[in-house]
């Protein structure tokens, strides 16, 4: 009886031991359009490799949690990630959590894209999606008010208080501190001004201020109520409902107000524009906000990259990009076929982005969220005032001097 | 016993001044998980609307939130069954022979922030390969529910007269007898009291499940955020499952409730 017992559960072990080395890889894949598109596609791909692909779909934030706590206690299973590049990727490739990808293809990707993908000499992840500073506007209201789409941000200025009425708002962009700090910047770049430079907080300089100082009249004067309180999940709202005349963010919301099941808008009458220039120049953001990478700890390397390189294939992004996804690959929005089905203002602002973006839409470096804190409070206080505060300049040295120390703490000041 | 009219009165402008401030979260939530996007979004809000079933279909078909009720339940439930285990013993104990300083320990335990035991359990257990196990979520739901059980409870037994299971221990029974057949039954309403609270904490907790669990045993709190997405939030199906969520907790305490204020209070007043 014993030996019975004994046998059967040496062949369970041997089983489970088998079960153990069958290919397979474990994939964390963020709540995303197009962590959806892969999870979808997925079961294809197991069935051409044989390899089993274990897959968890997170928040965003979440997601971070996740991958911080396994990779700083050394005990990850995971295999492959997406990851937020700017808003993880420093601390990440710091950490050393990032494994080098010298063995993929990068020759598809903008090259402002890679320049948050590479590290020193080496990529370490692959952009994914892309986003860039746009204007939305109601063609109905202009063309009621007979106005054109503005170019400039004097006729920015001109069009929100034209468009300014007891029912809608003339214009409305994030005023919620922290949250901000990404949609601010292209008005700085606009103005000549930088977060960063040469790994050194510059804010502070009258280009910046100037852009702080016109982005907060522009709100406090145009801006819905309670703006200060405000990021992109309570101005689409209110864009959705026609309460917004013009509204600056990022190009990801279009898919969601041109949806006649989210949107009392009709989609007809949603423009989407390039941001307008400013004074010294015309450089919005073009940023990639999702990237993938292999983790370092993994133990499955050479099917983490055959798997990263299938999940960020070009036919893939191909998909994407006609579910409305801003891929960054370049063939993507090169293909004649996506290009008849996708909008023309969304592939126009892109091509202009991409070509004059600038690839950070935020201080680029790994405090990056108390940065974003402390460049939130400036923000606020201008806004606040109108853009007319006496004590701007003076908050501002303060906040450059915090972030620089910021910068010291992880030995990142005056390094670029 | 009666109440004049104007007290009566403002007795009741007072309850509808409290009740609508409290409610009315739960109204929003209510209505919104009935309503389509668009009509979350519109305003001034819509208070008559064509209400859909779309959010809650989202919740339990595609979504297939019944695994994640399985999974809250078997937790919780174990946990807290675990903890009265453990805990009522231990609370008889501190109880009857004044180990304060265990309570206290027990206490300090339930007031460190969670978050510091997280990286320890973690490379616990992954070491041991209980990542993504009932087992590894049941014993960190102890924590929450374990010193629950033992502060409520010893202070409840302190208010059971001693006497009792003296009588029972001189006519020969043991002290642990003396506690099965005598303490314990007079227990009832701070066991249900502990067993409510403990097993509610636990449905709500969010911390130790987002990091210990993945795809298997994933909880309802973390499942909420299934639909919240990068730059988009899906507000109808997470107010559908945020009700769904609530339900039981909601009906667990209405049951209840009567127990719960007065295991709360039972060791309030000693003397």
């Amino acid at each position: 009886m014993k030996v019975k017992v004994f046998a059967v559960l040496l062949a369970l072990i041997l089983i489970l031991g088998a079960g153990a080395q069958a290919k397979e890889i474990r994939v964390l894949l963020a709540n995303h359009p197009y962590g959806e598109l892969l999870r979808a596609a997925i079961p294809e791909y197991e069935k051409a490799t044989g390899v089993k692909v274990n897959v968890e779909s997170l928040q965003e934030s979440q997601l971070t949690t996740k991958l911080t706590t396994e990779f700083a206690t050394n005990s990850s299973s995971a295999d492959v990630f997406m990851t937020r590049p700017l808003q993880e990727g420093k601390m990440f490739y710091k950490n050393g959590w990032y494994e080098p990808l010298t063995a993929y293809d990068f020759s598809d990707y903008p090259e402002s894209a890679m320049g948050v993908a590479r590290f020193g000499a080496k990529p370490y992840l692959v952009p994914l999606v892309t986003e860039w500073q746009v204007l939305y506007y109601r063609k109905d209201l202009f063309r009621k008010a007979g106005l054109s789409v503005p170019k400039t941000f004097a006729e920015l200025e001109a069009a929100a208080k034209a468009l300014d009425s007891h029912e809608v708002a003339g214009f409305a962009s994030r005023g919620r501190g922290a949250a901000a700090v990404t949609q601010v910047s292209s008005y700085i770049y606009n103005y000549g001004g930088a977060y960063l430079d040469k790994g050194k907080a510059v804010f502070d300089s009258k280009e910046a201020l100037d852009a702080i100082r016109f982005y907060g009249k522009l709100l406090a004067l145009h801006g819905p109520k309670g703006v200060t309180s405000m990021s992109w999940e309570n101005i689409m709202p209110l864009f959705q409902a026609g309460k917004v005349a013009m509204w600056t963010d990022a190009s990801v919301f279009y898919g969601q107000i041109v949806d006649p099941a989210k949107s009392q808008v009709a989609a007809a009458d949603v423009g989407i524009a390039n941001l307008p220039a400013g004074p010294k120049a015309s450089n919005p953001f073009y940023v990639v906000s999702w990237g993938m990478a292999v983790a370092r700890q993994s133990k499955n390397k050479a099917l983490a990259l055959d798997f990263i390189k299938w999940a960020t294939s070009a036919d893939l992004a191909k998909k994407g990009l006609i579910a409305n996804i801003t891929m960054a690959r370049n063939s993507a929005w090169a293909d004649p076929e996506v290009r008849a089905k996708a909008n023309a203002e969304l592939v126009a602002s892109q091509a202009f982005a991409a070509k004059n973006g600038n690839p950070f839409d935020r201080p680029y470096m790994s405090a990056v969220g108390n940065a974003r804190d402390l460049i939130g409070e400036v923000i606020i206080e201008s806004i606040n005032t109108a853009g007319t505060s006496q004590t701007l300049a003076n908050l501002a040295r303060q906040k450059v001097k915090a972030v620089n120390e910021l910068l010291e703490d992880t030995g990142e000041f005056g390094v670029y | 016993m009666k109440t004049s009219l104007p007290r009566r009165a403002g007795f009741l402008v007072l309850l509808v001044c409290i009740a609508i401030p409290v409610l009315f979260p739960f109204f929003w939530m209510l209505s919104s998980s009935f309503k389509t996007q668009v009509d979350i979004v519109s305003w001034p809000p819509k208070l008559l609307f064509s209400p859909i079933l779309g959010n809650y279909v989202k919740v339990f078909a595609e979504q297939n939130f019944l695994k994640y009720f399985v999974n809250s339940s078997v937790i919780g439930v174990t946990a807290v069954v675990l903890s009265l285990l453990l805990g009522l013993p231990a609370a008889y104990s501190i109880a009857r022979f004044q180990q304060k300083r265990l309570s206290v320990f027990i206490l300090v335990a339930r007031l460190m922030p969670g978050i510091s035991f997280l990286m320890p359990w973690y490379i616990i257990f992954s070491r041991l390969k209980l990542m993504d196990s009932y087992v590894a979520l049941i014993l960190s739901h102890m924590l929450i529910a374990l010193p629950i059980v033992v502060w409520i409870m010893s202070s409840y037994f302190e208010t059971v007269p001693v006497e009792m299971e003296e009588s029972a221990m001189v006519d020969g029974a043991t002290r642990q007898r003396a506690f099965l057949s005598i303490i314990l039954p007079v227990s009832g309403p701070g066991i249900v009291t502990s067993i409510t609270l403990s097993f509610i904490f636990s449905w709500n907790n969010f911390m130790f499940s987002q990091v210990l669990s993945m795809e298997r045993t994933k909880t309802l709190p973390i499942a909420v955020y299934n639909f919240v997405s990068y730059a988009e939030v899906d507000w109808g199906a997470v107010m559908a499952a945020a009700v769904a969520i609530m339900a039981p907790a909601i009906l667990l305490t209405m049951i209840f409730q009567k127990y719960v204020v007065k295991g709360l209070t039972m060791g309030a007043v000693k003397g």
